[in-house]
């Protein structure tokens, strides 16, 4: 599953954005499942639309951030955020909260 | 009368014009006026070679972001001061059931400015101080990207400020604006036999704008500075938070305020030229409010999520440990900024609008819940077993999460259609937004003020003022808040200038905790003041301690190194830092 840049420590990262994720599907096969309302109108279509477009955008912007941040960690010494340009700033180890 | 009025105000336009004309052929030669354009060539400063000016001419015509960091935050500090006025008078009114002190018509447009000023000319500004202050220094930038259009964006403020008020002006027959901060349709076209087809609505939606225009010309400004000229060493991976949420708020400024943009110009062009947008048989009540919230829910993180990384980063310097799952933090903003364009209906549950597409809205706030809490966990989690240290920016800090809890819980009840139809238009939705927008937004702001005031000034504040300054707004706050909630159970309509006896207490209860904050105010307006003209001199470049922990970073080193630099003046006095106790 794990691949070179999306590692285990990154998809532990990413969790915090699959939850919501997670909160979208369930709720899109669920009004698919169970749909008070009748179907086949312009606004069942737009129900669907207005879950799965966040859906989608959430993905795709989760997939481009952790690919930016994971890349560089392997490519750049990371430092302390916010210290880089501290005079004699040491690069810290990664270690995925104590 | 009425030409007179017009004839003067023409009058002053022209003269207006004609000063910036002669203003604008005075100046010589562009080039030795400012830094590059483009941000600064290898091999080459990005500074100005010469020196400021100095006196009034300096702040007129800065371009150094530092400067108009200080600009920005003057102007929002005082719109903070009147918008704070402004609900005074009103908090005093409803001590008493009827009317007694102001008309209800005053009332009204006092209801309007008040939302307007705090969210727009205070809130807006007070971030884009922090931000052009400090996000060139945090990510070691010679300036911003593009150092005049972020002069510019700054100078539509005021004009815009002095529109929005422009009602409260004697001027002739122009009255302020009654339809409170959502302009919604009818009653904002001037349809009926109202009076808010009065000119001073039209001039508050145009100063309106002019805001609009300057956070689009500055959000444009922050993500082309973040992405294009951090050094070296800032990487995505080691990016402080305050630039990532800074960088997402833009990100939503960009897409949301072009819409509120057209709007408003639909609006103004309804209300003068005779189209009918928001007509009823054309695009009727439900298109404005479509259109307003596509902007306004957006707004309310693009208000929240800078104060937020305010937080992050202040508040784990005085935990003496680095934030609790940072990367959590960073995404969970992004989840934010892209869910943020997905809820806007939640605003009109109550319109009668299609329940299929109402219950769409209802599972994207309900999503949109889950990374707003995972920041307060990470938060709390940050303090557990740290080196705590009370100091008056962490005491903003915790308050901030204090009551952001409290805004957001009762939030996330708002988000469930059942109980919003129930609760929808009463006091409970301003008790519950005003913990955020004040017990939140506004702490991350006193929290950020008191913390880089020693950079700010050079100076260091009373630390038992700041103390008190705190603890009267999280008493008031809470006091004046938890009363609304109590109110909006109890069935109290909002935006009313009178109500049922039944209500009194609680009234006079948020009354009471708005005098607390009053007093609050004033003990900080003294405290800066006083300690901007005459607290003890900043000594090193790290007041409050940080190297001790580790916690040191690049807005610090960046003073400290002007600080060492800077001509000594021989003072000997001690400067006393807010030191807090540890725990």
């Amino acid at each position: 599953m794990a691949t070179k840049v999306f590692d285990r420590d990154t998809l532990l990262d990413l969790t915090v954005n699959f939850i919501p994720l997670f909160i979208l599907l369930f709720f899109l096969v669920g009004y698919f499942v169970y749909n008070p309302f009748k179907l086949g109108s312009t606004e069942r279509i737009l129900q669907y639309m207005l879950l799965a477009t966040p859906f989608v955008l959430l993905a795709i912007l989760t997939y481009l951030s952790g690919k930016a941040i994971a890349s560089t960690e392997k490519s750049s010494p990371v430092y302390m955020p916010g210290a880089a340009t501290v005079d004699g700033a040491e690069p810290i180890e990664d270690e995925h909260e104590e | 009368m009425q030409i007179t009025g017009q004839l003067t105000l023409t009058v002053l336009m022209g003269l207006f014009l004609v000063i910036i004309a002669a203003w604008l052929a005075r100046i010589e030669d562009w080039r030795s006026y400012t830094p590059l354009g483009s941000g600064g060539a290898a091999g080459e400063s990005g500074y100005v070679s010469q020196e400021k000016p100095t006196g009034i001419s300096r702040w007129l015509t800065t371009v150094d972001h530092k400067d108009i960091g200080m600009l920005y935050g003057a102007y929002g500090v005082l719109a903070f001061v009147v918008g704070g006025l402004m609900i005074m008078v009103m908090r005093v009114e409803l001590l008493d059931p009827g009317m007694t002190l102001i008309s209800n018509s005053f009332y009204n447009s006092l209801l309007t400015s008040h939302g307007i000023t705090m969210l727009f000319l205070f809130g807006t500004p007070i971030i884009a101080a922090f931000a052009n202050y400090l996000v060139p220094l945090l990510i070691g930038a010679d300036d911003m990207a593009f150092p005049r259009i972020n002069a510019i964006a700054f100078w539509l403020l005021p004009p815009g400020a002095l529109l929005i008020w422009a009602g409260f002006f004697p001027l002739g027959d122009i009255i302020p604006a009654q339809t409170a901060w959502t302009l919604y349709t009818p009653l904002s076209t001037g349809a009926g036999g109202g009076n808010q087809a009065n000119a001073g609505v039209d001039l508050m939606i145009l100063g309106l704008h002019l805001t609009g225009v300057s956070a689009t010309m500055g959000s444009i400004n922050f993500i082309a500075t973040i992405i294009t000229e951090r050094a070296e060493e800032v990487t995505w991976a080691n990016l402080d938070i305050f630039s990532w949420t800074i960088l997402t708020q833009s990100g939503l400024i960009l897409f949301a305020f072009p819409l509120l943009g057209s709007a408003l110009l639909m609006l103004l062009l309804d209300r003068n030229l005779g189209t009918s947008f928001f007509a009823i048989e054309a695009g009727g009540t439900m298109l404005w409010q479509h259109l307003f919230w596509f902007f306004g829910h957006p707004e309310v993180y693009i208000l929240v999520l800078p104060p937020m990384g305010i937080v992050s980063y202040v508040l784990p310097r005085f935990a003496g440990r680095r934030l609790f799952g940072f990367k959590f933090v960073v995404y969970s903003t992004l989840a934010i900024g892209v869910l943020s364009f997905g809820v806007w209906a939640h605003h009109m549950f109550a319109t009668g609008m299609d329940p299929r597409l109402r219950a769409s809205f209802m599972a994207v706030s309900m999503a949109i819940a889950i990374p707003s809490a995972v920041k307060t966990f990470n938060w709390i989690t940050t303090l557990w077993n740290g080196k705590v240290r009370l100091t008056t920016p962490m005491l903003f800090c915790v308050g901030f999460v204090s009551n952001f809890i409290l805004g957001g819980v009762t939030g996330v009840f708002l988000a469930s259609i059942p109980v919003d139809l129930v609760l929808h238009d009463t006091y409970y939705v301003v008790g519950h937004f005003h913990y955020v927008v004040m017990g939140a937004i506004a702490f991350a702001g006193f929290a950020g003020l008191y913390y880089w005031f020693p950079m700010f000034t050079g100076r260091m504040y009373q630390r038992r003022l700041g103390k008190i300054h705190f603890w009267t707004w999280m008493i008031g706050s809470n006091i004046t808040f938890l009363a609304m909630i109590v109110l909006g159970y109890g069935g109290m309509p909002r935006r009313y200038a009178t109500y049922l006896p039944k209500f009194a207490t609680f009234h006079q209860l948020a009354t009471l905790g708005a005098l607390l904050m009053f007093v609050g105010g004033l003990v900080w307006t003294y405290n800066f003041v006083v300690s901007w003209l005459e607290g003890p001199k900043v000594q090193d470049g790290d007041p409050w301690n940080l190297r001790d922990d580790g916690m040191y970073t690049n807005e610090w080193q960046w003073f400290e190194d002007r600080q060492e630099t800077a001509i000594t003046d021989g003072g000997d006095e001690d400067v006393v830092t807010d030191g807090g106790t540890e725990e």
